[in-house]
């Protein structure tokens, strides 16, 4: 989505990032899967409005933020 | 790279910066976002600058039914049409039981009608080729191995509609049909469909499989751009054959029925495959001519013999070298040729030393040789002619041709003795291809390098105002096909001035282009035309021919060249019109 890191925040989404639409999502849960060898449900894919949501759904598939 | 990658890279080409550009649409009933953008980064790849535009979503009838539509503004050079099954069969998707067999034959005509009348009106105002995907054959049918006992059942209504896809574009130059059934059937449709992505955002294909559709789509950009390459040069050892003739001996070396040998003689098979239909091939090999010349004449299991390569270099001279002289007596660019060798040192050096040239490093197993050769898009051409399929023949008899003229002295001898016959015609339907290839591809004796795909041959074919011709040039030897050709344009009832004149590099030399000249005078004079102006715009590449129109007798004036026709000029003798 080529924003930079050090604009991010737990609360940004889809909502207040332009360059967030639906199909860069789909690339972005793509890149999750591949990375973190993990398969979300359409239901987490669905269920993220920010990224604490997409953190949320990470930790629940056994990654851990150190 | 992955699919995001390629979107990252793409959104940062500027196409107005490459010299060599094209214009991509996409029109399609489903999504296919990353599609343009990964194709735009191949394109970059090959140093063309790719103007994209998608059409709104599932609005690819609007788009064509809208004369002022966004995508008919954009004046696509390529447009790629994909509907996918679903959008096709709309309600019929899931049961089309519900109606009689009759009434889905009807229905499934009327979607080809629908697709004719998308086509017929594109094509009404645009010069654009139509490349149509055919549909996906569905996998899966409510009546289970039944399916194929029904009548005109789901799956052969979208087998019927794809075949009548077929019969459109064979009557259609500008029409072509992307086999997408035969995408999904090489990668799976497991892999291929995932209903989460389809649920989320109608995709139908999975992003790695993006990357894959667009490494198949640049095959149609290739031809376009004129990137194709002509001719196939390869080593011999452990390339046409398992082993080093040098050292194993004629028995030693593998080929033949047992594996390595049948891997090789597969490859072989391939090869020869695409010298049926117009590839030159060549042999650039360190070894002893006598040794390796033995196998190809003698071998009762080599597939491809000494008459099949145009040209073979088999000496100790350094490969890049036997390259270039290749090139030369073949009379193509280097940027033409495709070179095959199992030794990557010597690849290597020929890809620092001669970076045109695509060289193909084989890997040590020779099994996977055939699908190396198979993958390659680089031998893909809109159209191919009957000079195309003869022209290994061609070569053949060229040699025959040289060999004549070692023996004779001098060059009104030899012209003579080769009986030149040239058959000069104006266009018409079928030659048309010939002609645009020839406007596309020659550019050695080209006055002035003007390029016509096949749909610009065919609008100054129907105009009063332009005259189109072609030369069939023959010899005792043989046929060289159609090799010459001219345009003309009628300024006005006194004055004409030639658009077009050009000569295959392969009849240069016989004086057949005085002939042409000749012939067009001639006509000038015979419909009262007082003034014939022509051009000679210089190039790189076109040297030979500047001087013809001072040697014919044309006069300068200012820019131009101009040929008043009461002056008297010479019809070559040894040359006979038919």
């Amino acid at each position: 989505m080529s924003v930079p890191l050090s604009e991010l925040t737990d609360d940004s989404g889809p909502e207040n990032i332009d360059s967030w639409d639906s199909f860069n999502g789909l690339l972005l849960v793509d890149e999750l899967e591949s990375k973190f060898n993990i398969t979300f449900s359409l239901e987490e894919v669905v269920d993220v409005k920010s990224i604490s949501d997409i953190k949320r759904h990470l930790v629940n598939h056994g990654v851990s933020f150190e | 790279m992955t699919l995001n990658e390629f979107m990252k890279k793409s959104s940062v080409l500027e196409p107005q910066n490459y010299e060599k550009q094209i214009k991509v649409a996409l029109l399609s009933s489903f999504t296919l976002k990353g599609l343009l953008e990964t194709i735009s980064v191949k394109c970059s790849n090959l140093n063309i600058g790719c103007n994209k535009f998608e059409g709104g979503y599932n609005q690819f009838s609007q788009e064509i039914l809208d004369l002022d539509s966004n995508y008919h503004k954009f004046k696509a050079d390529l447009t790629f049409l994909a509907i996918d099954t679903r959008t096709l069969l709309g309600e019929l998707f899931f049961s089309p039981y519900e109606i009689s067999d009759e009434e889905r034959r009807i229905f499934i005509e009327k979607k080809v009608n629908e697709i004719n009348n998308l086509i017929h009106t594109c094509q009404l105002h645009s010069n654009s080729k139509i490349i149509i995907f055919n549909c996906k054959v569905p996998i899966y049918s409510p009546y289970g191995i039944n399916e194929t006992k029904q009548q005109y059942g789901l799956q052969e209504m979208i087998c019927d509609f794809n075949n009548k896809l077929l019969k459109i574009s064979l009557n259609n130059p500008s029409v072509f049909i992307y086999d997408f059934q035969g995408f999904i059937s090489k990668f799976g449709d497991k892999n291929i469909f995932d209903y989460r992505q389809f649920f989320f955002g109608d995709i139908q294909i999975k992003f790695d499989y993006i990357l894959e559709l667009a490494d198949e789509l640049i095959r149609y950009v290739i031809p376009i751009m004129g990137l194709n390459r002509k001719c196939i040069v390869l080593d011999l050892d452990n390339t046409l054959w398992g082993g080093i003739i040098g050292e194993d001996n004629f028995s030693g070396i593998k080929l033949g029925t047992k594996y390595p040998g049948n891997a090789f003689v597969e490859f072989q098979n391939h090869l020869l495959a695409l010298h049926n239909r117009g590839i030159i091939l060549a042999i650039n090999s360190k070894n002893n001519p006598e040794d390796a010349l033995k196998v190809l004449r003698e071998h009762p299991d080599m597939v491809l013999r000494e008459k099949n390569f145009a040209c073979i270099k088999i000496n100790w001279k350094d490969k890049a070298s036997n390259l270039r002289e290749i090139a030369q007596e073949i009379n193509i660019g280097l940027e033409s040729l495709i070179f095959f060798d199992d030794d990557p040192i010597n690849c290597e050096f020929i890809k620092k030393a001669l970076p045109m040239v695509k060289t193909i490093n084989l890997p040590k197993d020779p099994s996977f040789y055939s699908q190396i050769l198979m993958d390659l898009s680089d031998f893909n051409l809109f159209q191919i002619t009957k000079e195309d399929q003869l022209r290994g023949k061609m070569y053949y008899e060229e040699h025959q041709r040289d060999d004549l003229k070692k023996q004779v002295i001098s060059l009104d001898e030899f012209l003579s003795e080769l009986n030149i016959k040239i058959k000069i015609r104006d266009v018409n339907d079928f030659t048309i291809p010939r002609i645009s290839q020839l406007t596309l591809k020659t550019n050695q004796f080209n006055l002035t390098t003007n390029r016509y795909q096949e749909e610009k041959i065919k609008e100054y074919k129907n105009s009063e105002n332009f005259i189109v011709g072609s030369a069939e040039v023959q010899d005792k030897f043989g046929n060289n096909g159609i090799t010459g050709s001219f345009i003309i344009k009628k300024i006005d009832s006194k004055i004409w001035e030639i658009d077009t004149f050009l000569l295959s590099c392969r009849v240069m030399g016989r004086k057949v282009e005085q002939a042409l000249m000749s012939y067009i005078i001639n006509k000038a004079k015979n419909e009262s035309v007082e003034k014939v102006y022509a051009k000679y715009i210089p190039t790189q590449k076109n040297q030979p021919c500047s001087n013809f129109l001072n040697d014919f007798g044309f006069e300068k004036d200012n820019d131009n060249w101009v040929f008043f026709s009461e002056k008297p000029f010479k019809f070559p003798k040894n040359i006979e019109l038919i």
